[in-house]
């Protein structure tokens, strides 16, 4: 057996000898007794020690969990057994009673019990809700070392050093502290008979069995979870694996292998195996079904104590003299693939299944993978080849192993592979599609293989490659421990190396442009040629990751599913109660699979990113559909806008006024602030929106902020500034008004007003002031009124010089009148996306609303016309049409047999013509003259001029050109319609147009031109479908008469059509109506337009053309039948209400004004040359091809319709089919 | 040690040239090449420049050195010469390099070329047949095999190169050449080839782009083909090659092909689709013209 790898070490620490270990049931928690004393609360998940407990004398050997209360329990060697509540971080009580070291203690599943084992000898039961001592049992002859309670039954199970395990029946015990109800009397009486007591009158409990079999003291012993099965660990470095019935009990083999005292032992809760830990510094994992080593776990220098399994997850944990390891046996990861909409994944029973993401269905198993490697080791990564239908399954067993092996084509229970191809590798992914790369890390070469498993190159990646990821066509990912290399295969050299430490992962996006590169705490995102593009940092493990088709990264580590944009943006979109492995997301569905490798569908609300992809992408109609079709409205994602520099967008969300205002502010949207500075009015927010506003120019949002202040300097200023002197001079009258001198001085001098400034002055007294602006301004009048009323003359003022006087400037432009021009930005995208996105709406409403109305008629017949095209199309889909084809592989290659000296071969082309009696394999092989024998022989052929482009078309679609080596021509090959077939005399070459294409399009074309009046158009298209049915070839004998059915309608409307283009030639309505001669032919002509068989709704143009004409020319009679035959044939109801309003006027006078030769009654053809009816009965002629029937006289002439065969020449008849 | 093999020094330029990648050929830095690849890499260079159109300048360069002591030097001149349509002179230059030096891979390769390109295949044929091991002249002879419609001795060709030469390129470029001949699931093994070489970016060039629009093609897959085709008349809009098979596939498709046709025209008038049709024009009139109808109307 192989040693020491494997072991996957989730946790590890350092401290003294652990002694005692115990999982929290729920949470990543694990407590540890040491030998020094303490006891220890770790975090595992994330490393961190939670707690300490030191109240413990000398070394604790036992610690307990309780299963659902915040308790533990632990015991020591200072003869104590304490129980402890890990929420308030304290001992809750001590039971006393153990003479000597406790060694082990352990809860009650389900009562309030406590079973301790000690030195004492004594196993005891504690009860610890009334904290009293239940039970002691006695019997053991040396140190008692463990004691457990069975998980469902009332056992106990214990070991002790002297060499014995003994199973003790406790139900007694559960009997008496049971409510008494229970017993009736009879249960008492069995009980008193049944229980014989044991030598000192205990009936509590009792020993079932004594298991000897240990040549030394035992150290563990262990119930197994269901079975009843029990296994112990002893000093003769034995594990013994025991089992009992309801009478008695039995050895039942021993695992070997430990060469030193084996200290601990136990049954792994999930699988068969059994677990052992020894003193020999091994773990060791044993099959419990054949009792042989499975895998053994060395560490170097630390001898182990004790070792415990979490009851629910696939974890372990061991004790050593050094600390304590949290590790699993094995990768949980299942090994999954996505194709496109189908996920391959590997089980644990190790089948490969694979699951439809559209319809939510797993498969039934396709393969099974038991042979692959060992059986205790699952499989690590599966590649798939969509173009094989083939998986690559690696798995870790035996060094590293691949197999390629095919799926087969339809699942249908297990089976094993029919052949496969295996090889030695640690890594192998398919890097084409005929190509895969397998991985050998301990000689360090990546070679390329083929799909026989042939080496066809080899290289020696960079040093250290630890793994190989798909690197795009033609290119690897090579994984080291600090860096990431793209390396091509073909030039055989690193194209691109980035430094990302410890890669384990790597996701590809949908569309190959990006990849994730996930290490155990980083995502780095890159681009295909490794170009970094973000990175971020995650404290807890990333377990996987998948891209949406957007190109938002989600991954799953332990406990969140998060997302991340490209540009680093990320977040959280739910959190996990277990790990899951991401496989792919679409729309609120996320796929994984969970750890029992089943496929699970996570809901997710994507809107949280989705909508900041449309920001960053600047998305706008998107995001105003998330906004309005989600409630996104959060302080997060406003923050984020904001943060993200986008406060116009974030504005659109938030109601808060305050938020708002400051958003407002700092977009610059001065109407929603100060509609919200109105709603709140506070000075502060008028200050600012004034700023704001003055910044802008906005200077009526100035003003009308300086007004609510009641800043009147600064409005004042604003006035002046902006020249509206109006409002200035109201200011100053606002000053007068408030008595306000310093104010009214200021406005006066704005407005120049001197002489109210000198009233002012006068006012308050300040004379000099008053006289000096007079004198200054030159008002004589006034400076002496002033000298007067302060009783002086000029003489005794001493004055000085005056400049000129203060003249306020004059306003050039009337600023005031409108604001500055704002910079167009500040009306955000958005709100012009808001607003014209509800234009828009309104108008599709209308829009359809519309078609609804006046439309609708015609699009029921168009569709009507479409529905029956549509099934055969259905019908016919499917042939001609090429396929991926994986044909059995067949060697060697059909060899036309001739000498190998010179001379030039055949080429492709020519054993067309030699292939097949169709005419269209001989126009595509070139062979012209062949063709037009056929088609001479077949349908008369003697025109071929119109059948030229055809010919030419057919022949262009033939050959391609490959361009080969430099300088020489390309190299000429020929395109088959049978794709599939090598065998050389089967091959025939494509067709372009063919049937089906003819129906969809070129008949469509038909009939729109048709519809549209169009008819010198639709007399083109419909004899070109007649030459293109002529030269083509169909599958099968039923498309055989498909076609027969499109040549005979394409040559009845080909025919319809010329008859009404013949009555238009005769000239415009006028010149006809004049002479009666062209008047009787123009009629005839309608009538007989409405002979030819096609299309219903087409007839009823037809006829609702040879109606009207009637009506017009008086011609009653006639119209009256076609007006029958048109409510006949119903349909539209504007056109049969015109119909029966006709034929309401015409049965008034059921009389022709002209008469035409047109017998209503009578059942005859039109012939296509002359255009008159051929009465049944009369002899005709046919063209062989078309059908299209003539009158006698026309036989040898060249068909009118299809113009290229001779009217009445039969030929063997048109072959399409071989 | 091959300088061509997988470890060889000229791997990666050789390759470049192979998958129609000349300009890169002609950016390839050869001053750290050992001496005795510094011919064949220039010889390369040359050759690449010859397919971008630049024969004449390289007509020049050469025409001093085509000494006697160069016969690579002088085959390359007759290439160029064969491309300037100086078909004559060309192959008077190869014939007597056969003659002198007919075991010069070189030699054999440059003049097996020009001698297919004037049509005398036989005298191509014998003088790459004299090859040693040269995975050039194999694809040659495996292309002059398919030209002269002699798909059992291509395979016979391919089959043998592949005993000796494994996974290399031109092995891959020649198997897929004679798939596409052969059809049937060798559609498909040729179009992985060129795709995985049009696909990858140090790889991608327009003829791989053109091969895997050709596979595609055979095996139905139009639009597939449509795609890489537009890919390639992005990358290089007068590659007559891309528009000479896009054409097709137009008719395939039943689409109008004449503007096409017109490019076409313009690009290279002497474009086998072209000759060919026209050919074909006439054979139709001429045929057409032993029939008529008894009667005329």
């Amino acid at each position: 057996m192989q040693a020491s790898s494997g072991m996957l070490t989730k946790f590890e620490s350092k401290s003294s000898r652990a002694k005692g270990i115990a999982f929290h049931p729920k949470r990543p928690w694990i407590l540890v007794s040491l030998h020094s004393s303490t006891i220890q609360l770790w975090d595992y998940r994330m490393g961190t020690l939670i707690d300490r407990f030191e109240e413990h004398d000398g070394p604790v050997r036992g610690v307990d969990f309780h299963k659902t209360q915040p308790l533990f329990v632990s015991g020591g060697d200072d003869y104590k057994i304490k129980v402890w509540s890990y929420q308030t971080r304290r001992c809750l009580f001590t039971l006393n009673g153990h003479l000597d070291y406790v060694r082990t203690v352990f809860f009650h599943h389900e009562l309030p019990w406590i079973v301790s084992a000690s030195d004492d000898q004594t196993i005891r039961i504690w009860n610890w809700q009334n904290r009293s001592l239940l039970c002691t049992m006695t019997g053991h002859n040396h140190y008692a070392m463990c004691a457990q309670f069975h998980p469902k039954e009332d056992l106990v199970v214990s070991a002790s050093l002297d060499q014995s395990v003994r199973v003790w029946d406790i139900s007694g015990l559960r009997k008496k502290h049971s409510a008494p109800t229970s017993m009736s009397f009879e249960d008492q009486v069995a009980r008193a008979n049944a229980n014989q007591t044991d030598m000192f009158g205990n009936t509590d409990a009792v020993v079932k069995f004594v298991l000897e079999g240990h040549d030394r003291g035992v150290n563990w012993v262990a119930f197994h979870p269901t079975m009843p099965l029990i296994v112990s660990a002893g000093d003769d470095r034995l594990i013994k694996l025991w089992r009992m019935s309801e009478t008695k009990a039995w050895e039942v083999d021993t695992c070997r292998g430990h060469f030193q005292n084996a200290s601990g032992c136990l049954f792994h809760p999930h699988q068969d195996l059994i677990l052992s830990a020894g003193e020999d510094k091994t773990i060791r994992v044993w099959d419990l079904n054949k009792r042989t080593a499975v895998h053994t776990f060395k560490r170097e220098n630390d001898r182990f104590w004790v070792i415990a399994a979490h009851p629910e997850i696939n974890l372990f944990a061991a004790g050593h003299d050094n600390g304590v390891m949290v590790f699993k046996l094995e990768r949980e990861r299942p090994a999954s693939a996505v194709y496109q909409n189908t996920l391959f994944y590997i089980t644990k029973d190790k089948c490969v299944k694979s699951y439809d993401f559209q319809k939510n269905v797993e498969s039934p198993t396709l393969l099974s993978l038991k042979k692959l490697g060992s059986p205790w080791v699952p499989p690590r990564t599966v590649s798939y080849n969509p173009a094989e239908r083939s998986v690559l399954v690696t798995s870790p067993a035996d060094g590293g192993t691949y197999e390629l092996v095919n799926l087969p084509r339809d699942g249908s229970g297990a089976i094993e592979p029919a052949e496969s191809k295996r090889g030695q590798g640690n890594s192998a992914i398919f890097v084409a599609r005929n190509r895969f790369a397998v991985l050998n890390t301990s000689n360090q070469t990546v070679d390329i293989k083929d799909l026989t498993n042939n080496t066809t190159r080899s290289f020696k990646p960079p040093v250290g490659t630890s793994d190989i990821y798909f690197g795009g066509t033609g290119n690897l990912l090579i994984i080291t421990p600090t860096a990431v290399h793209l390396y091509d295969i073909q030039q055989k050299k690193t194209t691109a190396e980035l430094a990302v430490n410890g890669v384990k992962y790597v996701v590809w996006s949908n569309d190959g442009l990006y990849a994730a590169l996930l290490s155990k705490h980083n995502v780095t995102i890159v681009t295909k040629t490794l170009e970094q593009v973000s990175t971020l940092h995650e404290t807890i493990r990333i377990k996987s990751a998948t891209w949406d088709d957007a190109g938002v990264l989600l991954y799953s580590t332990l406990n969140h599913v998060k997302y991340t944009l490209l540009n680093g943006d990320n977040g959280i979109v739910r959190t996990l109660d277990q790990t899951v492995y991401l496989v792919r997301v679409k729309g609120r569905n996320v796929y994984c699979l969970d750890r029992a490798a089943k496929p699970r569908i996570l809901q997710i609300d994507p809107t949280e990113y989705r909508f900041k992809l449309a920001l960053v992408k600047r998305n706008y109609e998107e995001m105003l559909h998330i906004i309005q079709n989600s409630s996104l409205v959060g302080q997060s994602i406003i923050s984020y806008l904001q943060k993200k520099g986008y406060p116009e967008i974030a504005l659109q969300f938030v109601q808060d006024p305050a938020t708002r205002f400051e958003l407002a502010i700092e977009c610059g949207n001065l109407d929603v602030a100060v509609e919200v500075a109105k709603e709140l009015d506070r000075p502060k927010l008028w200050t600012r929106l004034s700023t704001e506003a003055l910044a802008h120019g906005n200077h009526s949002v100035v003003e009308m902020c300086y007004q609510k202040l009641k800043h009147f300097d600064k409005l004042s200023f604003l006035y002046l500034t902006t020249g509206d002197n109006s409002k200035l001079s109201r200011m100053a009258k606002i000053a007068e008004h408030r008595g306000d001198f310093t104010s009214r001085f200021q406005n006066a001098l704005y407005l120049g007003e001197v002489e109210d400034r000198i009233q002012m002055f006068k006012e308050i007294d300040l004379y000099p002031l008053a006289y000096m602006t007079a004198k200054a301004h030159g008002l004589e009048e006034e400076v002496q009124s002033i000298l007067e009323a302060t009783g002086l003359t000029e003489d005794q003022l001493n004055l000085p010089t005056f400049g000129e006087p203060l003249t306020p400037p004059k306003p050039v432009v009337p600023t005031y009148q409108a604001n500055w021009p704002t910079k167009a930005t500040s009306q955000s995208f958005f709100e012009k996306a808001l607003l014209s996105q509800v234009e828009g709406l309104s108008l599709e409403d209308d829009a359809a609303a519309a078609n609804g109305l006046g439309e609708a008629e015609e699009e029921v017949t168009a569709k009507r016309d479409t529905l029956g095209e549509a099934e055969e199309d259905e019908d016919a889909a499917g042939w001609d049409m090429g396929e991926d084809i994986v044909a059995e592989v067949e060697e060697g290659f059909v060899n036309v047999e001739s000498a190998d000296a010179g001379g030039a071969g055949s080429s492709e082309a020519d054993l067309w013509a030699r292939n097949s009696p169709l005419a269209v394999d001989h126009v595509a092989g070139g062979s012209f003259e062949t063709a037009m024998q056929l088609l001479n022989r077949q349908v008369g052929a003697v025109n071929f001029a119109p059948l030229k482009p055809r010919f030419l078309e057919v022949y262009q679609a033939s050959k391609t050109y490959l361009p080969a080596s430099a300088g020489l021509p390309p190299l000429v090959n020929y395109v088959r319609r049978t794709v599939e077939e090598t065998d050389l005399r089967k091959v025939l070459p494509v067709i372009p147009r063919d049937l089906e294409y003819l129906a969809s399009n070129d008949l469509q074309r038909g009939y729109d031109s048709m519809k549209a009046n169009r008819l010198e158009d639709g007399l083109r298209i419909f004899k070109g479908i007649l030459h293109a049915v002529l030269i083509n070839a169909v599958g099968s004998d039923s498309e055989v008469a498909e076609a027969k059915k499109l040549i005979a309608s394409a040559s009845e409307y080909t025919v319809a059509m010329s008859i009404e283009l013949a009555r238009r030639a005769l000239g415009s309505t006028e010149t006809v109506n004049q002479n009666p001669q062209l008047l009787k032919r123009s009629l005839e002509l309608s009538a007989y337009f409405t002979i030819p068989k096609i299309e219903v709704p087409h007839r009823q143009l037809a006829l609702l053309n040879a109606m009207n004409l009637a009506m017009r020319s008086k011609n009653y009679n006639s119209a009256l039948s076609f007006a029958n035959r048109m409510l006949a044939n119903g349909g539209a109801s504007r056109l049969l209400e015109n119909a029966r309003r006709t034929k309401a006027q015409c049965e008034r006078n059921p009389n022709d004004a002209v008469e035409i030769e047109f017998d209503q009654f009578a059942e005859f053809d039109i012939c296509a040359a002359s255009h008159t009816p051929i009465y049944s009965g009369t002899a005709y002629e046919e063209c062989a091809f078309d059908g299209s029937k003539y009158h006698t006289k026309y036989k040898g002439t060249v068909c009118v319709v299809c113009e290229v065969c001779e009217v009445g020449k039969h030929g063997s008849g048109l072959k399409l089919f071989v | 040690m091959d300088p061509y093999s997988a470890e060889g020094e000229l791997i990666n330029i050789h390759n470049h040239f192979h998958q129609g990648q000349y300009q890169e050929v002609v950016d390839f830095d050869v001053s750290s090449l050992s001496p005795e690849n510094a011919l064949p890499a220039r010889v390369l260079q040359l050759r690449a420049r010859v397919a971008l159109g630049q024969a004449e300048d390289v007509l020049a360069e050469v025409q001093g050195e085509a000494g006697e002591g160069a016969p690579e030097l002088a085959a390359v001149s007759a290439l160029a010469a064969q491309a300037l349509g100086k078909a004559d002179e060309a192959v008077e230059t190869i014939e007597g390099l056969a003659q002198s030096a007919g075991d010069n891979p070189t030699v054999q390769v440059l003049g097996g070329t020009v001698l297919q390109a004037a049509g005398k295949s036989e005298e191509a044929l014998a003088l790459l047949e004299r090859h040693q091991g040269s995975l050039d002249a194999v694809a040659l002879i495996v292309q002059i095999y398919l030209q002269k419609n002699r798909n059992d001795l291509a395979v016979k060709e391919v089959a043998a190169a592949r005993r000796w030469a494994q996974d290399s390129l031109l092995v891959n470029l020649a198997e897929s050449w004679v798939g596409l001949r052969l059809g049937g699931e060798k559609y498909q093994q040729a179009f992985y080839v060129f795709e995985e070489l049009a696909q990858a970016p140090a790889t991608s060039s327009v003829q791989s782009l053109v091969s895997q629009a050709v596979a595609e093609l055979h095996l139905g897959r139009i639009e597939e083909a449509q795609a890489a085709l537009d890919q390639a008349l992005k990358k290089e809009p007068g590659y007559a090659e891309a528009i000479a098979n896009l054409l097709v596939l137009n008719v395939i498709a039943g689409k109008n092909a004449e503007e096409l046709t017109n490019s076409l025209q313009k690009v290279n008038p002497e474009h086998p689709f072209l000759t060919d049709l026209a050919e074909k024009n006439d054979l139709f009139d001429k045929a057409a013209t032993k029939y008529k109808a008894k009667v005329t109307a």
